[in-house]
C-alpha cells in the first residue's frame, strides 16, 4: 500500500507526485563515458559549466 | 500508533543503489508488528532530489521521523533532516545507525534538528521510542540508549542499552516497504560468475560482532565493541576500541532461522542471489565450535536452496556469498559452503608483508592469507582479495611485497587507503592528527569520507596524501622502476641512507628514535 515512492502499511494521506525517471540521452552520454574516463576519453559535462564568458 | 516515516539516507552516490539498509527494514518490520503506521522513503534508491523529500515529509502528520546509515551518509542526512524539521515541527526526529553511534555528542551539536539519537542497536530502543511518542510522552532520556536535549538544551545520555539476546525473536525485515525493482535490476554482485549472473539478490544478516580488532574497523555500536566511559569533566561518552581495551559481545541467529528467512524470501521474491552482511561468517563458525556455518549449509540443501545449474548457466536455488577470515577459515567448511552455493568471499587480505600485518591486529600472517586464498580457490569459491595501503608503518619494502604477492597469486586490485573512519582504534589514537588535517574542523573531515579508495585523512607515517595516490598508480601498473627511483628522492628527503629500512618508524633495535610522533602510541599486536 502507499504512494509509488512511499511504502509502508497503510495509505498516507497526501499523494507524493513523482515524475517518472527520464534519462535524457544528454544524461546517458554523461553516465556511460564516465566510467571510460582517462587518456583520450574525456567529455563536457554540460551542466557543470559555470564560467561566465562576461567575466 | 504512531505515524512513523523512515528515511534511507543517500549512500555511495558514485553507483545504482544495490543494497536495502537491512537495519531500517527491521526497525519497519518491528514497528509495523507492534501496530504503529510506517512508511518508508527510501531516498538511496529513488534519488528524486529535495523536492520528492519535502513532498514525503509532506504526505501525512508524521509523529516520527527516523533517519540513519552508516557514516558516510551524514551529508544526506544533514539536508534531509533540516527539511523535516522546517515542514514538520511536531514530528520527533530521530537519528540513529553508525553515523551517530560513533560521535554521538557531536552529531547532535552539528544537527540541531535532531531530537534524539540512538546510540547502538536500535531493536529495543526504536520500538520504546515509538511507544512513548504514541503515548503523548517526550521524557526520552528515561529510555536507554539515547541522547537527547534537556530543557536548557544540555546533551543527556541514558543509561547504555543493553544488546538484545535473542536475536530469533526479531521478524524479517520488511522487504515489502522498499521498490524491490530498483533493488533487483541492481542484483548483479561483480564477484564471481554467479554473482555477475544474480538477478533477484537479496542480503541478509545473520551474526553481530566479529573477535578480532583490526585498527580500522569499526562495529557500528552492536558488536558489543562500546563501553560508556565518564570524561574528565564528568560527561558521560562513548568509547570503542582503543589502546589495550577491546570489548565483542559475539551473537548469531539460529541457523533455523538464518535458512528459513532465505527460504521465504525465495518462495515470495524469487531471489537467486543472497549475499550475507555479517562481518566475519568465520568468527561465528569458530565461537559455535565449528558447528553453525555446517549446519546452515546442512540446512541449505534440505530446504532445497543448493542451486542446480542449468545449460545456460542459470540456476535453481541460491547462491550466497559472505565474508570469511584467513586465519578462521577452514578447508573443510569452505568446500562445504560451496556445495551448499557460496561463489565468493571476500577476504581482508590488506597487506602481504608481515611485518605490516603484525600491526594491524588482523590476527592473520602471511602464510594464512595464502593458505586460505589456496584453500578458498580449490573449493571452487572466488577469494576476493582486499588491500589496504597507507597504513601507520607501511614503507617501500612493504609496497613491494605486496606487489609481488599480487604478482605471483593473479592479483588484481586498487588497493583501499588505511582510512580512520570515527568508532576505529586509529580514528582514537590519530584523532589529533585527523583534526588537524582538517583544521580542526571534525565535521569536515566526516562530510569528506567516502569510500576508502578516495583519500581522506592520512595515518601514514612514512607517506603523504599525494605519495599515497602516486604510489598507487605505480603499483597498479606495476612500475617497480619508478619506484625505486621515487624512494631515492624520499630517502633524501628523509635523510635516510640506502641500506636502512625505508621507514620514518623507529626501529627496536636502533639507538636513537627518528622523528614519529604518532605511531609511537600504536600498539602492535
Ligand atoms: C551493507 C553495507 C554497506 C552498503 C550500504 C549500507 C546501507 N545502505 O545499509 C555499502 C555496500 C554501500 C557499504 C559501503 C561501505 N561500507 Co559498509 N557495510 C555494510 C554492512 C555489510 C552491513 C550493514 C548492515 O546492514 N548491518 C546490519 C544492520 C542490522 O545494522 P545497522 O544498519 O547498523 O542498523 C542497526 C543500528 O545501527 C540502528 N540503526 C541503523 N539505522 C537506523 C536508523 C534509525 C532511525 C534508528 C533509530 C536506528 C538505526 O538500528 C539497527 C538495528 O540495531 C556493514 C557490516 C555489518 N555487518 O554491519 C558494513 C559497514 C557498515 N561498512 C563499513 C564501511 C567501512 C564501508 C565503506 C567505507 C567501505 C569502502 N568500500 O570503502 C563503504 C562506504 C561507501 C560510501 N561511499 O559511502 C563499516 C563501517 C562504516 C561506518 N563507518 O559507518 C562496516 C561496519 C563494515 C566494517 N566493520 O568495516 N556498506
Amino acid at each position: 500500500m502507499g504512494d509509488d515512492v512511499l511504502k509502508g502499511n497503510f495509505q498516507p494521506a497526501r499523494p507524493v507526485k513523482v515524475e517518472a525517471a527520464q534519462e535524457t540521452l544528454e544524461d546517458r552520454f554523461e553516465r556511460e563515458v564516465k566510467k571510460k574516463l582517462g587518456g583520450s576519453i574525456a567529455y563536457v559535462a554540460k551542466k557543470k559549466i559555470v564560467w561566465d564568458v562576461k567575466e | 500508533m504512531a505515524k512513523i516515516l523512515l528515511i534511507n539516507p543517500v549512500v555511495r552516490e558514485e553507483d545504482v543503489p544495490r543494497h536495502i539498509p537491512y537495519g531500517i527494514a527491521l526497525l519497519a518490520a518491528i514497528a509495523s508488528r507492534d501496530g504503529h503506521l510506517v512508511q518508508i522513503y527510501d531516498e538511496n534508491a529513488w534519488r528524486r532530489g529535495e523536492d520528492v523529500v519535502r513532498q514525503v515529509c509532506q504526505a501525512d502528520d508524521w509523529d516520527i521521523i527516523g533517519i540513519g546509515g552508516i557514516t558516510t551518509t551524514y551529508a544526506s542526512i544533514k539536508s534531509t533532516v533540516r527539511i523535516a524539521r522546517e515542514l514538520c515541527p511536531k514530528a520527533v526526529i530521530v537519528m540513529g545507525g553508525g553515523v551517530l553511534t560513533s560521535l554521538p555528542r557531536e552529531m547532535m551539536a552539528w544537527l540541531p534538528q535532531v531530537d534524539v539519537g540512538v546510540i547502538g542497536e536500535g531493536f529495543l530502543t526504536f520500538p520504546e521510542l515509538c511507544a512513548m511518542v504514541d503515548a503523548g510522552e517526550r521524557d526520552f532520556t528515561r529510555i536507554d540508549g539515547v541522547i537527547a536535549r534537556d530543557a536548557s538544551g544540555k546533551l543527556i545520555m541514558s543509561k547504555q542499552r543493553e544488546l538484545l539476546d535473542d536475536l530469533d525473536s526479531l521478524p524479517y525485515p520488511a522487504w515489502d516497504m522498499f521498490p524491490l525493482d530498483i533493488y533487483f535490476a541492481n542484483s548483479q554482485s561483480l564477484f564471481s560468475e554467479e554473482g555477475m549472473l544474480a538477478s533477484r539478490r537479496l542480503d541478509i544478516n545473520s551474526s553481530y560482532g566479529c573477535s578480532l580488532i583490526c585498527r580500522f574497523c569499526y562495529h557500528l555500536g552492536i558488536a558489543g565493541d562500546m563501553r560508556y566511559e565518564t570524561n574528565a569533566e564528568g560527561e558521560v561518552e562513548v568509547a570503542f576500541d582503543k589502546p589495550g581495551n577491546y570489548t565483542r559481545a559475539i551473537r548469531y541467529h539460529s541457523p533455523e532461522y538464518t535458512v528459513r528467512m532465505v527460504k521465504h524470501a525465495y518462495d515470495k521474491y524469487g531471489i537467486n542471489f543472497v549475499g550475507f552482511l555479517d562481518e566475519n561468517l568465520m568468527t561465528m563458525d569458530q565461537y559455535s565450535g565449528r558447528t553453525w556455518m555446517k549446519e546452515i549449509c546442512r540446512l541449505w540443501h534440505e530446504y532445497g536452496l543448493a542451486p542446480k545449474k542449468n545449460p545456460d548457466g542459470t540456476w535453481t536455488g541460491v547462491h550466497w556469498s559472505g565474508t570469511s577470515h584467513a586465519t578462521l577459515c577452514t578447508k573443510e567448511i569452505l568446500e562445504i559452503m560451496r556445495e551448499a552455493g557460496c561463489s565468493h568471499l571476500v577476504y581482508g587480505y590488506e597487506s602481504f608483508a608481515p611485518h605490516v600485518l603484525k600491526t594491524i591486529g588482523k590476527g592473520a600472517t602471511l602464510e594464512s592469507n595464502i593458505r586460505s586464498f589456496f584453500w578458498t580457490l580449490d573449493a571452487g569459491i572466488r577469494p576476493i582479495p582486499n588491500q589496504i595501503i597507507g597504513f601507520p608503518v607501511d614503507d617501500f619494502e612493504s609496497l613491494r611485497m605486496s606487489m609481488s604477492a599480487w604478482k605471483r597469486l593473479g592479483i588484481q586490485v586498487k588497493p583501499h587507503f588505511a582510512t580512520p573512519y570515527p568508532g576505529s582504534e586509529w580514528f582514537t589514537v590519530f584523532r589529533k592528527s585527523i583534526e588537524d588535517q582538517y583544521k580542526g574542523d571534525l565535521e569536515a573531515f566526516i562530510v569528506d569520507l567516502g569510500d576508502a579508495s578516495r583519500i581522506s585523512a592520512v595515518i601514514s607515517t612514512n607517506f603523504n596524501a599525494i605519495e599515497l595516490l602516486g604510489l598507487r598508480e605505480l603499483m597498479l601498473m606495476d612500475d617497480q622502476k619508478k619506484i625505486d627511483e621515487y624512494e631515492k628522492v624520499w630517502r633524501s628527503n628523509h635523510n635516510i641512507p640506502d641500506g636502512q629500512p625505508s621507514t620514518l618508524v623507529p626501529s627496536k633495535k636502533a639507538k636513537g628514535p627518528r622523528v614519529v610522533t604518532n605511531v609511537s602510541q600504536l600498539n602492535p599486536a
